[in-house]
């Protein structure tokens, strides 16, 4: 039985396809699967393009961190996986200047360094960096602007370190492996490897952290980066580096789903709206087959046997455009997205495939598995049809396009999101039609004929433009959510990084000199300089137990807990600053021992409200109880501290630094120079060059959604053109009939623009309105940044919608318009 | 030569393609029906009856030969213009009824006289299908509706823009035997009413028998019986 099942199902496939009934699901499964699988293939390549290119944050593509050199075994690891390696070291130092001395943080360096990004010098202060690919050569050094400020270096100086004496000759102005410690960390002095031994710096019990980068292929370093390793080795990868990046990496790779999301709904819909039409072609067919004894077992393999061969052709079919888009697109984009593209990873064509399967089954099965019940009376009586099953095929549906989403995205909540906000369109896209139906009635007695024959079709047939209203909604939908969030995206970094973001930290602000140095600002233009006060304490007690950093078993924490801890305080929340338990204490808190502590040292020390945190000033231990929690915006480049507490809390006794940040722009470096003849020993700290890195990767991130973007645009109108071509049978037997009764083209023509103007229109504002409304719920749940409602996108949408969907419908059916009287005859 | 005529042919061949050879459906038709007159074609099925009624109705061109419509000559006009020709001038009735399934009965009988613009093409409407028994179903869509009430509903369609000709292509090919018989007096009762000509091809003898002049097609061309 299932042999003939195969049989007759294949020969069904194969009349189906010549006679084009089959075309359009193929079509729609095919470029769902091409769409999907080159959309993940593309979103995969340049997220290991992105993280890769974090890697000029790290220096390398991983970094292996120890207090001695790397064990044997490990380095035997590394020259097995035949990875790049460049060891380097570093410590701290006293450097000498004559009779004046500094600590500085030393590195030894070797050629080659660094693996990823560029070091760029300058060769005085205060001067233009440049990229260098060389290092210092033996007997010379370069050093920060810190440590050049910190012991007034000029060109040529010779610094002692150790037993020998190197001559600075260049600026550090950036180091790819810097990190954002900066407050934290001495002044750097660069220097070749070839004179560490000489240095005698090294010994027994000296405090040396050693450093092998390591750079590879990205399955080499995947597959580095979760061998297991021995306890006194740390390995960093790209996504442990700076804070900032990770977030505006995490908030990318968000937005990328979103657009993934959107076209799989799409492809969902497109495939959908053709097995309804073709599940609607097989009634007569099955009814006629049911008269000659088919039973509905074998109808129902039939059907599926259908469906699996076509998934397998359309997923084949799909998989191979999918890939070759993707390739070509990575080509013709390559350039423009200035990223150089790891070669796709060929399991997102298999994960496209499966998807496609799942929209075959949760899809395409139900329409047409409901037309298997189509009772055999129907041969005689076709208003016999099939009844209650489309809960059926609704809930399959609902199934299947979650399903869908979570495998997409493999975020739940983004996918529930998203589902709901789909849910809810289809309902107001549904009521609204219903509405707009009865609204065109008296409207098409007051307009020309041709507006009166458009909006009479549409008005006439309720059912049908409720569907083709959805459908067209959804894709509408989905276009106006990508570009809607994408402009919000746009708009929230550059909000984020606007042109006058802080680029210059001051630290080792005393307290005598806050006032003076308000003064010394004002003077020059900047009336509202802020400061922060910081105070140095180590963690010695948690909920009144000892603890050291033995009592944490993560390595994270255990080096954090090493480290002294930069406590605040303020009456005000800084704006990048939000509280997410607790209350924030204001004028209120002044004087009590509270604290606000970030999600960091919530999740490193697994704070509760009410836990209290013992901290050593220098000898002082103070109690502090945790009053809130806060999440920070790291990405803000505004001074920012795990630890908060109120003003007065930490009592004079305990001393205590200032630190601020200013916009300075880049002709007015003279008021450096000022500063540092004022205040010799406040250090100002150039953060412009990490934050041109930053800048550059939010724009390589937009330009690969700009793409994306474009992926679902061309999505979007597939599932236009499937919702346009499922009419077409009926408009060309109704365009022979108009046209026998004597309508001439151009009335057809202009009652076709109508239509679908009105179509259009209609399905654009119910988007508008839709996308505005799930846009609202990404940003304030997901993005996390501020939305509010944009009426001219409910006209824009409404406008877009009748333009779209008018011009392609009229493209679409040009050759309907040709379709000859005489065939109301046939 | 066609002036008193409401449709005439002369010399009309159609050739289509077949298997790489050409065909000749229709090998030389000439035909006169004059104003008012009810002409039956008859014919073996696959005799070309109803390609001589898409030529005779200007819904396709003939391959040679000329045909004339309401006195005006169809070769040398488009489609276009054709159908211009029509509006208002020329009723159908479909052996497959063709009622517009998204449309009410109402609304496809308002079509012509929309097309034709006629004032009032909703009280015509009605009035057609009071004429034809269906007062009472006009807001019913046609899968709502029997065979026999569609191909009324056909009929008010094709009376409401006031043709002068009216073609139907084998009017009860679609009924039963009482059933058609009851439309075929619709049709005719109507068609006296209205003065209409009517042109119509059938393979049932009885209903050629009630018109005026019966003409049968035979090896592409026609011969009066």
């Amino acid at each position: 039985m299932t042999a003939s099942a195969l049989g007759y199902a294949s020969r069904r496939l194969r009349r189906g396809w010549r006679s084009g009934e089959l075309f359009i699901l193929s079509l729609a499964l095919a470029i769902a699967v091409a769409a999907v699988g080159s959309v993940d293939l593309f979103t995969e390549r340049v997220r290991n393009a992105l993280s890769q290119q974090t890697g000029d944050m790290l220096g390398a593509d991983l970094l292996y961190v120890s207090r001695a050199p790397l064990p044997p075994e490990l380095t035997a690891q590394l020259d097995a996986a035949g990875v790049k390696q460049l060891p380097l070291v570093q410590f701290a130092s006293v450097a000498f200047v004559g009779e004046a001395s500094a600590l500085a943080s030393v590195k030894a360096v070797a050629p080659g360094y660094p693996l990823r990004g560029q070091l760029r010098v300058s060769p005085q202060l205060f001067e233009p960096a440049t990229p260098t690919d060389t290092v210092p050569a033996p007997g010379h050094a370069w050093a920060d602007a810190r440590l050049w400020q910190e012991l007034r270096l000029q060109p040529g100086t010779a610094v002692k370190i150790g037993r020998i004496e190197v001559s600075v000759d260049a600026v550090i102005a950036d180091e790819p492996d810097r990190g954002n410690g900066f407050a934290d960390l001495a002044p750097r002095l660069m220097i070749n490897s070839a004179d560490l031994a000489a240095s005698g710096l090294i010994g027994p019990g000296s405090r040396v952290q050693y450093t092998t980068m390591v750079a590879g292929p990205p399955d080499t370093i995947a597959a580095l980066s979760t061998q297991e390793m021995g306890e006194n080795v740390r390995r960093i990868a790209p996504t442990d580096a700076r804070r900032e990046v990770r977030n505006a990496l995490q908030r990318s790779g968000q937005f990328l789903d979103v657009a993934v999301l959107a076209v799989t709904l799409l492809a969902a819909a497109a495939v959908a709206l053709s097995a309804r039409q073709y599940g609607e072609k097989l009634k007569d067919e099955i009814a006629l087959l049911k008269c000659m004894g088919a039973r509905q077992g074998f109808l129902a393999r039939a059907l599926l046997l259908q469906l699996g061969l076509l998934g397998v052709a359309g997923s084949a079919v799909g998989g191979v455009v999918g890939y070759g888009a993707q390739a070509l697109l990575a080509n013709l984009l390559g350039e423009l997205l200035q990223l150089a593209l790891p070669p796709p990873p060929l399991w997102p064509l298999a994960a496209a495939a499966a998807l496609g399967c799942l929209m075959l089954l949760g899809f395409a099965a139900p329409p047409m598995l409901v037309a298997r019940r189509t009772p055999p009376l129907r041969v005689f009586q076709r208003s016999e049809d099939v009844t209650g099953a489309s809960r059926g095929v609704w809930l399959a549906g609902v199934a299947a396009g979650g399903a869908l989403l979570w495998l997409a995205t493999g975020d739940a909540k983004l996918a529930v999101i998203v589902l709901v906000g789909a849910a809810l369109t289809l309902a107001s896209l549904a009521l609204l039609a219903t509405l707009l139906v009865q609204a065109l009635t008296p409207l098409r007695r007051s307009v020309g004929m041709s507006w009166r024959f458009g909006i009479g079709n549409v008005a006439r047939r309720r059912a049908s433009t409720v569907a083709q209203v959805t459908a067209l909604g959804l894709a509408l939908l989905a276009l106006l959510l990508i570009s809607v969030v994408r402009q919000d995206l746009l708009l929230s970094w550059q909000k984020k990084l606007p042109p006058d973001t802080p680029n210059q930290f001051l630290i080792n602000i005393q307290a005598d000199q806050v006032e003076p140095l308000r003064a010394f600002f004002a003077e020059r233009g900047y009336p509202d300089l802020e400061l922060w006060p910081m105070a140095r304490g180590r963690l010695v007690a948690l909920n009144g137990d000892a603890v050291t950093a033995d009592s944490f078993p993560d390595p994270e924490t255990q080096r954090w807990i090493n480290r002294d801890f930069n406590l605040s305080w303020s009456a005000q929340l800084n704006p990048d600053n939000r509280i997410t338990q607790g209350e924030w204490w204001g004028e209120a808190g002044r004087g009590q021992r509270l604290l606000s502590a970030d999600e960091y040292a919530i999740e490193r020390l697994k704070l509760k409200l009410g836990d209290t945190l013992t901290l050593d000033f220098a000898g002082e231990q103070y109690t502090f109880t945790v009053s809130n929690f806060r999440t920070v915006e790291w990405d803000s480049f505004r001074p920012n501290f795990f630890l908060l507490a109120p003003p007065g809390a930490v009592p004079d006794s305990v001393p205590a630094q200032w630190l601020t940040s200013f916009y300075l722009p880049k002709d007015n470096r003279a008021l450096l120079r000022a500063l540092v003849d004022r205040f010799p020993n406040i250090t100002a700290l150039d953060i412009e060059a990490m934050m041109d890195q930053v800048r550059g990767i939010v724009d390589r991130i937009i330009k690969a959604v700009e793409f994306i973007f474009l992926f679902t645009l061309a999505a979007g109108l597939t599932v236009l053109l499937a919702a346009i071509e499922g009419t077409r049978t009926e408009r060309e037997r109704e365009t022979a009939l108009l046209r026998a009764l004597g309508a001439r083209s151009g009335l057809i023509l202009r009652g076709l623009i109508a239509e679908y103007a009105v179509l259009g229109g209609l399905a654009g504002l119910v988007a508008a309105i839709a996308a505005q409304t799930v846009a609202w719920v990404l940003a304030e749940q997901v993005f996390r940044i501020p939305y509010g409602p944009r009426p001219l996108l409910w006209v824009g949408g409404t406008l877009a919608g009748a333009v779209i969907v008018a011009a392609l419908g009229t493209w679409s059916l040009r050759r309907v318009m040709r379709t000859p009287p005489r065939q109301v005859l046939q | 030569m066609s002036q008193v005529s409401a449709v005439s042919a002369r010399a009309v061949r159609k050739d289509v393609s077949s298997g790489g050879a050409m065909l000749g459906i229709l090998t030389g038709v000439d035909l006169e029906v004059p104003a008012g007159q009810t002409l039956a074609i008859v014919g073996a099925s696959g005799s070309g009856k109803t390609t001589l009624l898409s030529l005779l109705a200007g819904l396709d061109l003939p391959s040679a030969g000329e045909v004339w419509l309401d006195g005006k000559s169809l070769n040398g006009l488009d489609e276009d213009a054709r159908a211009g020709l029509r509006a208002g001038r020329v009723g159908f009735v479909f052996q497959s009824f063709q009622l517009l399934a998204g449309f009410t009965a109402l609304e496809n009988v308002m079509l012509p006289a929309e097309l034709a613009g006629l004032s009032d093409p909703q009280g015509r409407a009605r009035q057609a299908l009071d004429q034809v028994g269906l007062a009472e179903r006009m807001t019913h869509y046609p899968h709502q509706l029997s065979g026999g009430e569609q191909q009324r509903v056909a009929i008010a369609r094709a009376f409401c823009g006031q043709p002068s000709i009216l073609f139907a292509d084998e009017p009860t090919g679609n009924l039963d035997t009482a059933t058609g018989s009851r439309i075929i007096d619709l049709l005719f009762n109507m068609n006296l009413a209205q003065s209409t000509t009517l042109i119509l091809v059938t393979h049932d003898v009885s209903l050629a028998q009630r018109c005026d002049r019966t003409v049968t097609l035979r090896e592409g061309t026609l011969h009066d019986c």
